[in-house]
C-alpha cells in the first residue's frame, strides 16, 4: 500500500493561506490504513483547523468529506457540484489521489495535507515500513522474496556490502540488512545457489530514471463508437 | 498504556492548535487511594485555573 504521514499543522495553515471555505477530502483506501488521511484524520484536522484559525481570529469553515478512492474518476466526479462553494480543497489523499483532483476538476486548487512517503507494510500496528520502489523490473524471484532495491540502502544486486554487521545495515542500527535477510531466506528456502550468480547492472530505465511511466493495455482500453479509435 | 500515548498524542493535537496541552492529562489511581486522588484533583484544578478558560469560549 501507499505509505504517507499527514503535514504539521503548521505547514497546513501557511498553505491554506487566507482560504476562508475549506473542504477537507479524505481518501478511504490507503491513507485511511496508515492512519493518515481517512474518515477519522479528516475528522480530527478539521477539528485542528476550526480551532487554530478561530484562536487566530480569522475562523475557517471546514467541512469534511472522504471518498472511497480519490486516485479514480468515478469515485471524485461526484464531489464537483460541491467544490464551488469553497476556496480551496486540502486533500489529505496520496500525491495520486491529489493530482487526481487537480486533474479532474482544473479550476479548483487541491493543496497536499499529507506527505507521500512509501509503498509499504504495516510491519505491526503504528509501524510501516518500505517494501516497494516500483522500480518496474521485479526480481524478488531471485533474491528469495525480499526486495534489495527498496530495503538495502545502496539498492545493491550483489551484495551484501562491507557496512553490514551483525545483520544491521551501517546507516542505522535499526535497519536490518536486506543482504543478510536475502542470504538467510535463501539458505533456508535452498536457493542460495540463485544469489551465486553475478546480477547484472539493472536496467534503470524501467524504473523512474525512464521518466513517468505509463502501461496502456490494448485488451482494456474503451472504443470510441464515434471514432472507432 | 494505550490510553495514556493516546492522551499523550491529544496533548500534541491540542499544543499544535494553540491550546495548552496540559489541558489534558491522565493518572492511574485505584479506588484505595483516596488521599492521591484529592491532591491530584486539587493540583489539576489549580494547573487549570493558572491556564485560565479555553481561548476558543472567549473568541
Amino acid at each position: 500500500m501507499i505509505v504517507g504521514e499527514q503535514k504539521p499543522l503548521d505547514e497546513v495553515m501557511e498553505l491554506l493561506g487566507d482560504a476562508r471555505k475549506v473542504l477537507l477530502a479524505g481518501c478511504g483506501t490507503c491513507v485511511t490504513v496508515c492512519f493518515a488521511g481517512g474518515e477519522k484524520e479528516v475528522g480530527i484536522l478539521a477539528s485542528q483547523l476550526r480551532m487554530r484559525s478561530k484562536l487566530e481570529g480569522h475562523a475557517m469553515e471546514v467541512d469534511e468529506v472522504t471518498v472511497q478512492r480519490q486516485c479514480e474518476w468515478e469515485f471524485i466526479d461526484p464531489l464537483a457540484s460541491r467544490l464551488k462553494d469553497y476556496d480551496v480543497v486540502l486533500s489529505l489523499a496520496c500525491g495520486i489521489g491529489i493530482q487526481g483532483m487537480n486533474e479532474r476538476f482544473p479550476s479548483t486548487i487541491t493543496l497536499p495535507g499529507v506527505n507521500t512517503t512509501f509503498l509499504g507494510i504495516p510491519e505491526k500496528q503504528g509501524v510501516w515500513e518500505e517494501r516497494c520502489q516500483a522500480c518496474g523490473d521485479c526480481i524478488l524471484a531471485v533474491t528469495a522474496g525480499i526486495c534489495p532495491i527498496a530495503r538495502c540502502s545502496k539498492q545493491l544486486l550483489n551484495g551484501p556490502c562491507g557496512g553490514s554487521q551483525n545483520g544491521v545495515c551501517e546507516i542505522d542500527p535499526d535497519t536490518p540488512c536486506a543482504w543478510q535477510l536475502i542470504w538467510d531466506r535463501a539458505r533456508e528456502l535452498g536457493t542460495v545457489d540463485k544469489l551465486l550468480e553475478i546480477q547484472k547492472p539493472k536496467d534503470w530505465s524501467k524504473s523512474r530514471d525512464g521518466g513517468p511511466r505509463k502501461i496502456v493495455r490494448e485488451d482494456l482500453v474503451l472504443i470510441d463508437e464515434q471514432t472507432g479509435d | 498504556m494505550n490510553a495514556k500515548r493516546r492522551v499523550r498524542y491529544v496533548a500534541q493535537l491540542l499544543d499544535q492548535i494553540g491550546l495548552e496541552g496540559e489541558r489534558v492529562a491522565m493518572a492511574n489511581i485505584s479506588s484505595a487511594m483516596g488521599a492521591q486522588f484529592a491532591e491530584l484533583v486539587t493540583d489539576t484544578t489549580e494547573r487549570l485555573r493558572e491556564l485560565g478558560p479555553s481561548p476558543l469560549k472567549e473568541t
